[in-house]
């Protein structure tokens, strides 16, 4: 196994935990998300926090999103005081988000060259879906985001 | 609530990501009325009657997790006359 392997392990993992703890039955790229920004170290987690994206600004973007969504159809989330689930009993699938920015990821580099960074990217790839709304309502520009990422990886390179 | 014509969001995009979002809170109203349910001494096939679903499909999503949570469930035969 790979450094790279490993660390995508523990990214899925962790992602694993955040759909389980949202009672999803997919982990979903915003799942993968928060499992980066909470990677200590990693050098997707310090773009991440560049822009002031911590695991706790993300779920709180998430959040809104999720609030904003559904107010365009009258739903106030606030009507629903819902207890957490009791934790979610089936182990979550890879949904298709997740598994759409994993391939956009491993199609942006050589296997031996993957990185922390082209998991971020090939997140940020998705125009469409929570994760730009998500970022978007948080004040987020998305296509800098994007090039601040590149940015790193030219400089990893070198 | 309606969603008629005139209060479907003019945007697709915002009415696709709350098509996501009301799925979302479906589940978690289902995964907390279940346990409700069930600790307040509902039977499987009584949950799975009122939420319209076999009791297979009721039983696979949240069994394990309410046995997990310490649930007591009913079992097959406990029921009440």
């Amino acid at each position: 196994m790979s450094a790279f392997d490993k660390y995508l392990h523990g990214v899925i993992v962790r992602a694993m935990e955040e759909a389980q703890d949202d009672g999803s039955a997919t982990i979903d790229a915003h799942h993968l998300l928060l499992s980066l920004a909470a990677d200590q170290g990693s050098t997707a987690q310090q773009v991440l926090a560049s822009v002031g994206l911590d695991r706790a600004a993300v779920r709180e973007a998430l959040d809104r999103e999720c609030e904003h969504s559904l107010s365009m159809v009258g739903v106030s989330p606030a009507a629903y005081d819902l207890p957490g689930p009791s934790h979610a009993s089936q182990q979550p699938k890879m949904g298709a988000s997740a598994r759409l920015a994993l391939e956009r990821s491993f199609a942006s580099a050589r296997k031996k060259d993957l990185r922390s960074a082209h998991l971020l990217l090939g997140i940020l790839q998705a125009h469409i879906g929570t994760v730009p709304r998500a970022l978007a309502l948080a004040g987020i520009d998305q296509a800098e985001l994007a090039d601040r990422v590149r940015q790193t990886l030219i400089g990893q390179e070198q | 609530m309606s969603v008629g014509e005139n209060s479907l969001p003019p945007e697709p995009a915002d009415a696709l990501a709350a098509v996501v979002a009301l799925r979302r809170l479906a589940d978690q109203l289902e995964a907390a009325a279940v346990e409700q349910a069930m600790r307040a001494g509902w039977s499987w096939p009584q949950v799975s009657e009122a939420l319209g679903v076999t009791r297979q499909a009721v039983h696979k999503k949240h069994a394990k997790r309410l046995i997990a949570a310490g649930v007591k469930l009913r079992r097959r035969g406990d029921e009440r006359v």
